[in-house]
This record gives structure tokens, C-alpha cells and sequence, in this order.
């Protein structure tokens, strides 16, 4: 019998959570507290020192080409996620609510995660020889006889990151939304069907509502993802594009901790907001 | 009807959709039997030859491209993701089995668990070097402040995974075990740790991949020995040959066997609570 008095319940509930609470608190808060501290740092050329100030906040805001790095963060992070809900959503259509058999719908979401199963990094390097002058985009293009000379932008641009980013991250639309597609009462779609509406009413009325929750979970992990990004940028613009990632990795190769860190609280603030403003379209706990 | 136009439409949407996801991959396994020593990165192939994975292994004579620095990175990793999967796997379980009873302050703590896969690895990497090489004034090392920062990305996982499989969980099988007397861990042991099992290897698979291939929180966080993805982002900067491509198809395989174990394992143990469930059902 569960006759454990509340207080005997309520340690044992601590003894359960204590271990994983703890970790967190001093590996994941600590030390994100400690950037927003450290970024308060003075910083000489080859040390750092715990007297406080402003003087790494100042650089930041005063340099081109941080500030420039916040913008292409934001200006990336825009497109990118635009490209994943407008390529993704029309494969989730298909997979969570176009196609009738259960077993065909989670075959293509398996194929669909397949590739996950290949390193991350050798995703993104796969994207060199497709993209590169003599890459397999330009050889195709060319012999189709579209084009007569190989494009050069493709590789070591902002569009290869786009390019590459889009195709890593588009799966993390797919899934979410495929999901909220599939748990549509199919009974709905019928009855607005038989009163006479046509598809173009029915999407507009009732699935693209209906489906906005995973289009939102979807944005959140892409945008979690990308904003945080640095690999991508690096491995496929030729160090063209610097994101605040990119910013953040030189920085502290430099053992520049303080700019790293200022860098990093803004980077945190950026999420915050990013992340909070989803949330407030949908409540997911009412949803999910 | 406006779906039968759209249907075939999105049909073929869909195909080309997954040609996207796969171009590169599949254009990298084509380049990965590139002629070697001689053969670049790129179209055209030369000859077909298996010269590159030949070289992965150390088979070819030398040659002026040196082999990949993976022999004791892959090692590493296996190391740590073997570390990390138990660590995460145990929390996991643990925070998952608190969660099964209500109590004060259970949002905040599921929000705290939550947030170690949502702060980007970028973050959780800096944070944690700046709290080792800055204030504590510790080494680090891919076995201790990068292992720190792995499970705290795997230990959500592992939870969010448990705390899905103990919400189907009937309670009562347990409630009868503790009234025929058996102590509550022994009940644990015998009774809800093999009804949760598939659970359990569903998390360590989330919690051993994710830290396999674990990137930018390794890069920050560990030390001067690089494990396997840390070893591929190096030779990034230098000229790339095609037995990084070779490289990354025998990954590719390599987690394949290992979704194949887990496929097996999994079974396995669906088999065995179907038996046992006839069994009942015969007594």
C-alpha cells in the first residue's frame, strides 16, 4: 500500500530531482549567468581581470562589424526561417493530412529523419562539392544547356549558408506541423466539404488554423538553431558571413572572454524575445 | 474537386522535396570512390576506385594527404556518448518517476530541465569554458567539462522521453506489488523498470547520438584532445579531400548498425512483454 505519510512522499520526490536540478543549476545557470557577468570584465590584450565595466559594451555597440553581425544574424535568421515554413509546410501537407494510409504518412516522416543519422557536419560539408564551380548544381545546369558558364555565388556566399541551413534545419518544420496536420478531425474537413466549401475555404478556415501550433514549435526550434549558429556560416561562406556565432568562436580563440560574452548576452537576449513572441501567437500548453 | 489536382501536385512535391534532403548526401557518396591519391573533391571522377576508404584505414601507401586524425577521436566519442548516455538516462528516469507525483514547483523545475535543450550549444559551451578556465581556474578536458555540458543538452531528452512512457504507465501494478510487501525499490526493479525498458533504450539511443555527435558545446568545453566531430571541423580549414567524404559514409553505416541494435533490442522486448502478457492471460 501506498501508505507513505506526505512528508516521506514529498523527500522522496527531492531525493528523485535533486540530482538532475542540481546538474542544471550549476552547468547550464551558472554558467549562463556567468557570460552576463564576465562580459562586465575588463579585458587587456592578453588577460582579463573581474574589475567591472562597461568597456566591452562600448566596443560592441561602437563596431561595424559586430553590429553588422547582429544584423546578418537577424537578417539569416528571417530569411531561413521563411524558406523552412514556405518549403516545409507544403511537405507536411501531404504527409499529415493529404495521404490516407497511416504506414505511407510514417515512412516519408522516417525518410524524412533519415539523414539526421549522418554526422552534422558532414551534412553541411556534403554541401561543397553540390554548390562548388565545378559542383553537381553547375554540371547539371550546364549540360541541360540552362546555363553556359558555372554560377559562382552558389558556394562561399550568404546563399550557400541559406541554401545549407534551409536543408539541415527544414525537417524541424516538417515534423511539428505534419503532427498538428495529422490530429485534425478528418469528420471537420467532411462536414465543411458537404456544406459546400471549396479546398481553397477549407485551408484557409480550418487547416491552416488548426496546424498553427506546429508551424509555431516548428519556428521555435528552427529559430533556436539557427540563431545559434556558427558551423554552417563558417563551413560554406569562406568566413564571408559572420554571424554572432561566428563572432563568438573567433573571440574566444583570441581568449577575448569579455567581448565573447557580451556577444553571448546579446545573443541570449535575441532569443529571449524571439522565442517569447511565439509563444505569445499560440498557447502551447492549452494546444498541446 | 480541387484536392485531386493538388494531391499529385504535392505527390511529386514531396519526391522532390526528399531529392533535396538527400542530393548531397547522395553526391557525396559518389564522390567518396573518387580516384585517389590524385582524384579531388569534386566532378569528374577520374576512375572508380575504393582508394580513399582504403586510405581511412591506413591500407594506402603514403602518400602527400595525411590521414584523418581519427583514430583516438572516435574512441573519445564513443567514450563520452557511452558516459553521457547513462548519466542522462539515469537522471532522466529519475526526474521522470518524481514527476509522476504532483507537487509544488513542478513548472519551474520542468521549465529549468526543459531550457538545457533549448539554450543553443554555442551558450551552454561558452558558459561553461568561462566557469572552468576564468573562475574555478580548471583544465578542461572532453571528459569532464565537456562531458558537464553534454548531458545537461541529453538529460532533457531522456526526460521529455520518460515522462511520455510514465504518463501511459498503469500505477496499479506497482500498488500491487507494495501490498503483497515488496519494497519499493525492489517494485522498481522487478516491476516498472522492465514495463518502462523500451522507454529506457529509446532515451540512452536520444541521449548516445545527440552526444556523438555533439559539436559546439565540445568545442568550447574540452580541452586540447579533440573527439570525432571536433576532428572533422579541423580539417575543414584545410583543403578537403575525398576521405572526409569516404568518412562520412562509414558514419553513415555505423549509425545504421547502431539503429539496427536498437531496432533488434527493441523487439526483442516487445516479444517478451507480448509472451508474458499470454501467459497471464493462460493462468
Amino acid at each position: 500500500m501506498s501508505a507513505a505519510t506526505p512528508s516521506r512522499e514529498t523527500s522522496n520526490t527531492v531525493r528523485l530531482l535533486a540530482p538532475g536540478v542540481v546538474w542544471m543549476i550549476l552547468f547550464l545557470v551558472a554558467p549562463i549567468m556567468m557570460i552576463l557577468y564576465v562580459s562586465f570584465w575588463t579585458q587587456t590584450t592578453f588577460a582579463i581581470n573581474s574589475t567591472l565595466t562597461l568597456d566591452s559594451w562600448k566596443n560592441f555597440f561602437g563596431s561595424e562589424a559586430y553590429v553588422g553581425a547582429l544584423w546578418t544574424t537577424i537578417r539569416l535568421w528571417l530569411i531561413v526561417l521563411s524558406l523552412t515554413i514556405l518549403i516545409g509546410y507544403p511537405a507536411a501537407l501531404y504527409v499529415g493530412l493529404l495521404v490516407k494510409s497511416k504506414t505511407v504518412s510514417t515512412i516519408l516522416l522516417v525518410l524524412c529523419v533519415i539523414p539526421f543519422w549522418t554526422s552534422f557536419l558532414i551534412r553541411v560539408l556534403a554541401w561543397r562539392p553540390m554548390l562548388g564551380k565545378e559542383g553537381a548544381i553547375n554540371i547539371i545546369l550546364q549540360k541541360l544547356g540552362l546555363i553556359d558558364s558555372p554560377i559562382e555565388v552558389l558556394l562561399f556566399s550568404e546563399l550557400s549558408v541559406i541554401i545549407g541551413m534551409t536543408q539541415i534545419y527544414v525537417v524541424f518544420m516538417v515534423g511539428p506541423i505534419a503532427f498538428m496536420l495529422g490530429r485534425i478531425d478528418r469528420n471537420i474537413i467532411e462536414a465543411a466539404r458537404d456544406l459546400g466549401a471549396g479546398f481553397g475555404r477549407i485551408f484557409w478556415k480550418i487547416v491552416l488554423p488548426l496546424s498553427l501550433p506546429g508551424v509555431v514549435v516548428g519556428s521555435i526550434f528552427v529559430s533556436v538553431m539557427v540563431l545559434g549558429e556558427f558551423a554552417t556560416s563558417g563551413a560554406l561562406s569562406g568566413r564571408k558571413v559572420n554571424l554572432l556565432g561566428n563572432i563568438i568562436v573567433t573571440q574566444v580563440g583570441s581568449l577575448k572572454w569579455a567581448m565573447a560574452s557580451v556577444v553571448g548576452v546579446i545573443l541570449t537576449i535575441l532569443l529571449g524575445i524571439v522565442v517569447a513572441g511565439f509563444l505569445r501567437i499560440v498557447d502551447l500548453k492549452r494546444e498541446i | 474537386m480541387e484536392s485531386k489536382v493538388l494531391k499529385p501536385i504535392l505527390a511529386v512535391y514531396v519526391g522532390l522535396f526528399i531529392l533535396f534532403l538527400y542530393g548531397p548526401f547522395i553526391v557525396l557518396g559518389i564522390l567518396s570512390f573518387q580516384q585517389g591519391p590524385e582524384g579531388g573533391p569534386q566532378f569528374p571522377i577520374l576512375s572508380w576506385s575504393t582508394y580513399w576508404y582504403q586510405h581511412l584505414f591506413g591500407l594506402t601507401p603514403p602518400s602527400r594527404i595525411a590521414p584523418l586524425p581519427v583514430g583516438e577521436a572516435l574512441i573519445r566519442s564513443l567514450v563520452l556518448a557511452f558516459m553521457t548516455m547513462v548519466t542522462s538516462t539515469v537522471l532522466g528516469v529519475m526526474a521522470a518517476q518524481a514527476f509522476r507525483k504532483r507537487f509544488r514547483g513542478s513548472g519551474i523545475v520542468f521549465y529549468l530541465i526543459v531550457l538545457g535543450m533549448m539554450v543553443p550549444g554555442v551558450l551552454t559551451g561558452l558558459g561553461t569554458s568561462l566557469l572552468a578556465n576564468n573562475v574555478l581556474g580548471i583544465d578542461r578536458h572532453w571528459w569532464s567539462t565537456a562531458f558537464l555540458a553534454h548531458v545537461v543538452y541529453t538529460f532533457p531528452f531522456a526526460f521529455l522521453v520518460m515522462l511520455a512512457i510514465l504518463n501511459r504507465f498503469d500505477g496499479s501494478v506497482e500498488e500491487a506489488s507494495w501490498s503483497l510487501g515488496v519494497s519499493p525499490i525492489r517494485t522498481f526493479r522487478k516491476v516498472t523498470f522492465p514495463l518502462i525498458f523500451p522507454g529506457v533504450l529509446s532515451a540512452m539511443l536520444f541521449a548516445f547520438t545527440l552526444s556523438f555527435d555533439e559539436f559546439p558545446r565540445t568545442l568550447f568545453a574540452s580541452g586540447r584532445d579533440q573527439t570525432l566531430p571536433l576532428a572533422i571541423y579541423g580539417t575543414f580549414s584545410v583543403e578537403i579531400h575525398p576521405n572526409i567524404f569516404a568518412f562520412g559514409v562509414m558514419t553513415t553505416l555505423f549509425s545504421f548498425a547502431l539503429l539496427s541494435v536498437y531496432g533488434i533490442l527493441m523487439a526483442l522486448s516487445v516479444r517478451r512483454a507480448k509472451k508474458m502478457a499470454m501467459q497471464e492471460d493462460i493462468a
